[in-house]
């Protein structure tokens, strides 16, 4: 068991923003739940204007001056600004003063120099004006420190200049400000001091002047890669399967195009919020796209359910086992036949169940998923092993492109060089494989080609040779372009 | 005994504490009344299983899918109604076409629920407590408050009740227990052979993943509730049969009743998994339970629905309690193991 976060010590300031940088799993989102109270330190303290404080949860952080801001603001949507703001407000007493109510959120609103209607119901209004109001709520609190998680991610240009806005008002008022995001350039502009996270560990604390954008991306990524021999030639591969032209689902991405063959692995690289996921749902049907082409083996296709994805011969190994790819209270054979369940049809459309057994307890064996017998429900299984079931399902296909979303998410080191195993077999037995993987030591190890992407759009896609961490992760936290790594 | 408890799938479990509780309510009552053995008494439990039976395999189906309905006592006595009532008029349809019709008629308005819920989108429980108003509300206008009456029914129908296909010792085995276990044997084998079936469980045990799997969901939850209408129109015909007499209150309450043996009978309620044979041990145990009773002096005829109440709930109870219990024991258990692989693939 590794530590989610070791030995991390730095200190806000009031009126100080703070950012907090690092790939994904860099355990910035530990860090959070720690200091808010959701999760509870193992070791070390935290102090608070000087006092050690022990904080048990989210109310005793609310107590302490604590609040959280997410890029997916809670509100709640039948309620108006006001009473949202005010939610949590215990000493308001039963007897609801709906003028004073009203005036107060007004200017708690007026104070962070934005304009809003605080009797508009929250159902309506946009994702900034939702964060704005949970900042109004943190401020009506009297916090003193506010943390905010990617509060920008959703955000168009013009609604995180009016976030950068109210960041200073706060700033000015002598908030603490714990920022976290993907988007250096926010951390240029707002931050007084940055934190690099890697691996839950404290790489570095400097003033935000001292930084470069290239000591920062290498303090992201600069991990010793010892666990995955790093691929430095693209494998020999077949003639091209698929060919995808401008891409696009409306406000999600668009213009991804890209070629796979035979045998060839292609990467996804990119920050949580760069839709990678979202191309995969689209070129397997679940979220059709809406523009562009998709040509198989040199025919057009536009692929609007998962059915005729899969009769196409693409297969889909979702990120989500809990939620998209496992029946956990099926047993493991039904769960390996489910998506190629009509090959196991005998006589009188009835499920040939010898046949199906055979086949579960081969891929047992294949893919040594540890079990007793196949006849046991999956959630009994352990991560690790309900990942190789979910493989085992979609190989039972038959698929000619297979796309995996992080497979080995969640997955204990050994499980995960079994799977990355699987994948360079399949790969060799001329299956097109794409993967998408926010783990760029798990990239590098399998890519022949590696495509990056960043908030929907696609930053560049070139070949493993003379691919590093820096560079992925360069153009992922949109920095450089394509042109740059050339150089 | 820890082990064997840990070897044995959860769900043939269910059923073996069911067949235990049975034995002991059995055994109880024995004790309790008179001549409880006898076959008329065990003939009474036979029969009226064999009415339940029916539909609540249909509810199992459907509550797999993660749905309910709650329109079979409506169907139950639209079917033994409009079927009586056409019979009444053409005594010369055979004993097979009418049990054509009575299944087509069920299907039919099974069909209508299929569709409000599974392309309508509208709640199974909103949609079937509409349409169970509504099919009986339909039952009383077109009755006009008639009662169809036993002497006006073909002889084949008064008769099926004391047909006797087989007798063991004393016991004499009916046909339309018979009609009812044969439903139950076709739809035990189905739901662990039919690639439909499989696809049921899937959707009810995770949706999103049966989409992921290329299963048009809406179709899997149309097709279950046809077929608990279908069912309910077997359930129907037996009625009819059984009873003779039809008035416009045929089947009230049957919903429940169906619900009932199926909670009891170990289908999870949130869907995804549950055996035919924990269903038919549900409406044993359920019917039993209330044939009893009736005869109890000791408990007056109000508390029997309170002890159906309580027997539900001991079932849920004891089931969720089970879960947690063997989810402890699992991990426990597969822990050691567990860890161990890590290091034997090094190697790779």
């Amino acid at each position: 068991m590794t530590a989610a976060l070791s030995d991390v010590s730095w200190t806000v300031a009031p009126g100080e923003v703070h950012a907090v940088v690092g790939e994904n799993g860099a355990g910035k989102s530990t860090l959070i739940k720690i200091i808010t109270g959701v999760h509870q330190p193992d070791q070390g303290e935290i102090r608070v204007e000087g006092a050690p404080v022990v904080i048990r949860n989210t109310q005793a952080a609310q107590a302490l001056g604590i609040a959280a801001i997410f890029q997916e603001p809670m509100v709640f949507p039948d309620l108006d600004v006001a009473e949202n703001i005010f939610i949590s407000h215990r000493q308001l007493g039963q007897l609801m003063n709906w003028r004073k109510l009203y005036s107060d959120a007004d200017e708690l609103i007026d104070r962070l120099g934005v304009t809003l209607d605080v009797r508009r119901a929250a159902s309506g209004l946009t994702l900034a004006e939702q964060q704005t109001v949970e900042i109004g709520r943190a401020l009506s609190l009297n916090v003193k420190v506010l943390i905010m998680d990617e509060p920008t991610a959703s955000l168009s240009a013009h609604e995180v200049d009016r976030l950068m806005a109210i960041v200073k008002a706060l700033k000015a008022r002598g908030v603490a400000v714990i920022y976290i995001s993907h988007r250096l350039d926010e951390v240029f502009r707002i931050a007084d001091r940055v934190t690099v996270l890697r691996d839950g560990k404290h790489i570095s604390t400097n003033d935000v002047s001292k930084v470069t954008n290239v000591s920062m991306v290498r303090d992201m990524v600069g991990r010793a890669i010892d666990q995955f021999a790093v691929k430095t030639k693209a494998n020999d591969h077949g003639e091209k399967i698929l060919a995808v032209k401008g891409l696009g689902r409306d406000g999600v991405f668009e213009n991804v195009s890209f070629d796979l063959h035979r045998g060839e692995v292609l990467c996804f690289a990119g920050l949580i919020g760069s839709k990678r996921t979202d191309v995969g749902l689209a070129l397997f049907g679940i979220d059709p796209a809406q523009s562009g082409t998709i040509e198989i083996s040199g025919a057009s296709h536009s692929i609007k359910t998962p059915q005729q994805a899969m009769d196409l011969g693409i297969a889909y190994v979702s990120e989500d086992r809990r939620k998209l790819g496992l029946a956990m209270t099926m047993p493991i054979f039904a769960n390996a036949s489910l998506a190629g369940l009509k090959k196991f049809l005998g006589r009188l459309g009835l499920i040939d169940h010898k046949a199906e057994l055979a086949m579960a307890e081969g891929y047992r064996d294949q893919l040594s998923i540890r079990s007793p017998n196949v006849t046991i429900d999956v959630g009994k299984l352990s991560g690790g092993n309900q990942q190789k079931l979910m493989l085992a399902k979609w190989l039972e296909t038959k698929p000619r492109i297979l796309i995996f979303d992080e497979p080995t998410r969640g997955v204990d080191v050994g499980a995960k060089a079994e799977v990355h195993n699987i994948i360079r077999d399949l790969a060799k037995k001329g299956v097109a494989v794409i993967v998408i993987s926010s783990d760029l030591p798990e990239v590098l190890a399998l890519a022949d080609r590696i495509l990056v992407m960043r908030e929907g759009r696609q930053m560049g896609i070139f070949p493993i040779a003379g691919a590093t961490q820096e560079n992925i992760m360069a153009l992922a936290t949109g920095q450089t372009h394509i042109e740059a790594l050339a150089s | 005994m820890i082990n064997l408890l840990r070897r044995i799938h959860p769900q043939s479990l269910r059923v073996i504490a069911l067949a235990v509780v049975l034995a002991l309510v059995v055994i109880f009552f024995s004790t309790q009344i008179d001549n409880y053995f006898s076959p008329r008494m065990l003939n009474r439990i036979a029969t009226s299983a064999a009415v339940i039976l029916p539909i609540a395999i249909g509810q199992s189906l459907v509550v797999m899918t993660r749905n309910v309905d709650l329109s079979v006592g409506s169907l139950v006595g639209i079917v033994a109604y409009l079927i009586g009532d056409f019979l009444t008029t053409h005594h010369g349809l055979d004993p097979f076409s009418t049990l054509v019709l009575a299944l087509l008629l069920g299907a039919f308005c099974g069909a209508i629920n299929g569709a409000l819920i599974a392309y309508g989108r509208v709640p199974s429980i909103i949609a079937t407590l509409g349409t169970l108003a509504l099919f009986r509300t339909f039952l009383v206008e077109y009755s006009h408050a008639r009662t169809i009456t036993a002497d006006a029914l073909p002889s084949w129908v008064v008769d099926l009740p004391q047909a006797v296909l087989f007798s063991i010792g004393s016991f004499e085995v009916r046909g339309m227990v018979v009609a009812a276990l044969v439903a139950a044997v076709i739809f035990g084998f189905a739901m662990s052979r039919l690639r439909l079936a499989r696809k049921l469980y899937a959707v009810g045990s995770n949706p999103d993943a049966a989409v992921m799997a290329g299963i048009n969901s809406a179709r899997v939850v149309f097709s279950a509730f046809v077929m608990s209408g279908m069912l309910a129109g077997l359930s129907g015909l037996i009625f009819l049969a059984k009873f003779g007499n039809i008035t416009v209150v045929a089947g009230l309450g049957f919903e429940l009743k169906s619900i009932a043996a199926v909670v009891v009978g170990g289908v999870n309620i949130f869907g995804g998994s549950g055996t035919i044979l924990g269903v038919v041990l549900g409406t044993v145990l359920v019917d039993t339970l209330d044939n009893s009773l009736t005869r109890w002096a000791v408990v007056s005829e109000f508390w029997r629905d309170a002890l159906l109440g309580l027997l539900i709930m001991t079932a849920v109870a004891a089931d969720t309690f089970m879960a947690r219990y063997f989810t402890r024991l699992r991990r426990s258990k597969t822990l050691a193991p567990e860890t161990a692989p890590a290091q034997t693939v090094e190697k790779v």
